[in-house]
C-alpha cells in the first residue's frame, strides 16, 4: 500500500482510516462536557441557593448550627474540588474508589466521567453563581420578599433569572474549559477526543498530522459552542419591543416601541 | 370578646446595628384608614423604622402586633407580608418580568390565585395607577415615575390591608414627583391604611390624618398635620421643619 508524502495527504488518509474514530471521540467529549456542564450547573444552583439561607432572630439554635455546618461542608467541597487537579481527581474517583469497593467494577466508564467532570464544575459553578447572586441589587431579593415570597421562590423567580443571565459569559467559559479539559480524563481510558486521536497517532506514528485534526475539531467545538451561547444570552435578554395597548374599543391605537438592542 | 380595634400595634420597638442604635423605643399604634406620614431629618430613623415593620431589618427588640397577634409569630411570614405591603424608594420592580409579570407573580406563588384571575386583578390595579397600556413592557423601559405606579400596582394586587411607603418619590426627577403623589392621594381617598415616609411635606400636610416626627431614633412628636405643621409643640421639630419648609 501507497502511504502519503504530504501533510495533507496524511490528513486525507488518517480522516478516511480513523474518520470514525475521531467521530466516536467528538461524540464522547461533546456528551461528557456538555452533560457536566450542565450538572455542575444545577450543582452550583443548589449549592449557592443553600448558602444564602436567611437567618433572623427567631431563627432556632439547631437550625442555625445545621446551617453553620451546612456552610463548612459547602466550603469544604468548593476548596478540594477548586484546589486540586481534575486529572488526580479522576484517578482518586476511578481508581481509589474502585479499590476502595465505593463503586461496582462494571460501572461504565462514561458514567465516572460525567461524574468526576460534574462534581469539579460544581465548585467552580458555585462561585460563579454566588458572584452572579451579588450582582443582582439587593432590592430585588427585598421587593420579592415584602410580598411575602420565601427564600427559595424568591431566589427561583427573582434573583437568580437574573443572577444567571449576568453569569453567561463565565458559563460559556466553563463549558468550552469543560470541551478541552476533558482530555485529561484519558488517564482512566475514557474514549473522548484525546484519547482517540492518541490511538490514532500511534498506528502510523503521525503526530502532527492526527493532532493538527484533532485541534481543528476542538476548535470547531468551542467556536459553535460559543457562538450557540450568544444566541441564548440574547434570548434571554427578553424582546427589544413592546406595545403600549390601546383602548379596549379601538386597538388600532396600539403604538409599539423599538429599542435600539445594544451589543454587549 | 371585643375585636382588637388596631391594624398595627408597635411596642417598643429597638433597632441597633452592631453598637449603634438607630431606633430607641418606639411605640405606636395604627388603625384602620389611617394615613401616617413620617418625617423627619435623614438618619433619623425613618425607613429603619419601615423596613422594621415589614421585617426586612430584623428589630433588635420589642413587638409588632398585627390585628392584635404578633406578627413574628403569630402571623405566617408569607401571611403577613402579603398583608403588610411595601413600596420602595428604588421601586425595586423585578426586572426579568414583563409589567404585568410583576403584578402576577407574588398572587400566583404566595397567595395561590390562577394566572387568569391574577391577570384580571393586576390589569384591573395597573388602570387604576394608569399604567395598564405598558403591560407588556419591561422595567428597564420605563420612566421613574412609572416604575413606581407600577410598583404600587404590584403592591396592591396582593390585596394589602396597609401599605408602606419607603420614600416613594425621592428617587424620582422632580417632573414625575407629582404623577406618583396622585396615586398615592387616591388611595388615601379610597381609605387604604398607608404609612409613608416621606420628605414630601405638603403631601403629609394635605393627605396625612397623622404625622409622626422622627429625630435620632426617637418619636420626638405624633400629632395631626395642623398641629404639627402649624403649632410644634417640640424646638427641634420647629427646627426642622422650618428648614425644609423655607427652601
Amino acid at each position: 500500500m501507497q502511504l502519503p508524502s504530504s501533510f495533507f495527504g496524511w490528513v486525507g488518509f488518517l480522516l478516511e482510516k480513523y474518520g470514525n474514530l475521531f467521530l466516536l471521540g467528538t461524540g464522547m467529549t461533546l456528551l461528557i462536557s456538555l452533560t457536566g456542564t450542565v450538572i455542575g450547573f444545577v450543582i452550583g444552583l443548589i449549592v449557592a441557593t443553600l448558602r444564602t439561607i436567611p437567618v433572623n432572630r427567631r431563627t432556632p439554635g439547631t437550625v442555625r448550627a445545621l446551617k453553620a455546618l451546612l456552610n463548612v461542608l459547602l466550603n469544604l467541597y468548593i476548596e478540594v474540588f477548586r484546589g486540586t487537579p481534575m486529572i488526580v481527581q479522576a484517578m482518586v474517583i476511578y481508581y481509589g474508589a474502585m479499590q476502595a469497593g465505593l463503586i461496582a467494577r462494571g460501572t461504565p466508564i462514561p458514567v465516572v466521567a460525567i461524574f468526576i467532570v460534574s462534581i469539579n464544575t460544581g465548585a467552580y459553578m458555585a462561585e460563579i453563581i454566588r458572584g452572579g447572586i451579588i450582582s443582582v441589587d439587593k432590592g430585588q431579593k427585598e421587593a420579592a420578599q415584602a410580598i411575602g415570597m420565601t427564600h427559595w421562590q424568591s431566589m427561583v423567580s427573582v434573583v437568580l433569572p437574573q443572577a444567571v443571565r449576568n453569569i453567561m459569559p463565565s458559563i460559556g467559559n466553563e463549558f468550552v474549559v469543560n470541551i478541552k479539559d476533558s482530555s485529561v480524563l484519558n488517564v482512566i481510558a475514557v474514549s473522548e477526543l484525546f484519547f482517540m486521536s492518541k490511538s490514532a497517532a500511534g498506528a502510523y506514528l503521525r503526530y502532527f498530522e492526527v493532532f493538527a485534526i484533532t485541534a481543528v475539531i476542538y476548535l470547531i467545538l468551542t467556536f459553535t459552542v460559543t457562538r450557540i451561547l450568544r444566541l441564548i444570552e440574547r434570548k434571554m435578554d427578553g424582546s427589544a419591543t413592546y406595545t403600549i395597548l390601546g383602548s379596549q374599543t379601538f386597538s388600532q391605537s396600539a403604538i409599539t416601541i423599538r429599542e435600539e438592542k445594544k451589543e454587549g | 370578646m371585643q375585636e382588637p380595634s388596631y391594624v398595627l400595634e408597635i411596642s417598643h420597638l429597638n433597632k441597633c446595628f452592631g453598637t449603634h442604635e438607630v431606633l430607641t423605643d418606639i411605640s405606636f399604634t395604627v388603625q384602620t384608614g389611617d394615613v401616617t406620614c413620617i418625617i423627619g431629618a435623614s438618619g433619623s430613623g425613618k425607613s429603619t423604622l419601615l423596613r422594621c415593620i415589614n421585617f426586612l431589618e430584623d428589630p433588635t427588640a420589642g413587638q409588632i402586633l398585627f390585628h392584635g397577634r404578633d406578627a413574628e409569630t403569630q402571623w405566617k411570614r408569607a401571611e403577613y407580608h402579603a398583608k403588610v405591603g411595601m413600596v420602595f424608594q428604588s421601586f425595586n420592580l423585578f426586572n426579568n418580568m414583563t409589567v404585568l409579570d410583576n403584578c402576577v407573580a407574588g398572587q400566583v406563588k404566595v397567595l395561590g390565585r390562577d394566572r387568569k384571575t391574577a391577570v384580571q386583578k393586576s390589569v384591573q390595579y395597573l388602570d387604576k395607577v394608569g399604567m395598564a397600556p405598558y403591560q407588556n413592557a419591561r422595567p428597564a423601559q420605563l420612566s421613574g415615575g412609572q416604575k413606581q405606579r407600577v410598583a404600587i400596582a404590584r403592591a396592591l394586587a396582593m390585596d394589602p390591608e396597609v401599605l408602606l411607603f419607603d420614600e416613594p418619590t425621592s428617587a424620582l426627577d422632580p417632573e414625575m414627583v407629582g404623577e406618583v403623589l396622585a396615586v398615592m392621594r387616591d388611595l388615601a381617598q379610597g381609605g387604604l391604611t398607608m404609612l409613608i415616609v416621606t420628605h414630601e411635606m405638603s403631601f403629609a400636610r394635605d393627605v396625612a390624618n397623622r404625622v409622626i416626627f422622627m429625630d435620632q431614633g426617637l418619636i420626638a412628636e405624633d400629632g395631626a398635620p395642623s398641629e404639627i405643621f402649624t403649632q410644634p409643640k417640640q424646638a427641634r421639630t420647629r427646627e426642622f421643619l422650618s428648614r425644609v419648609l423655607n427652601r
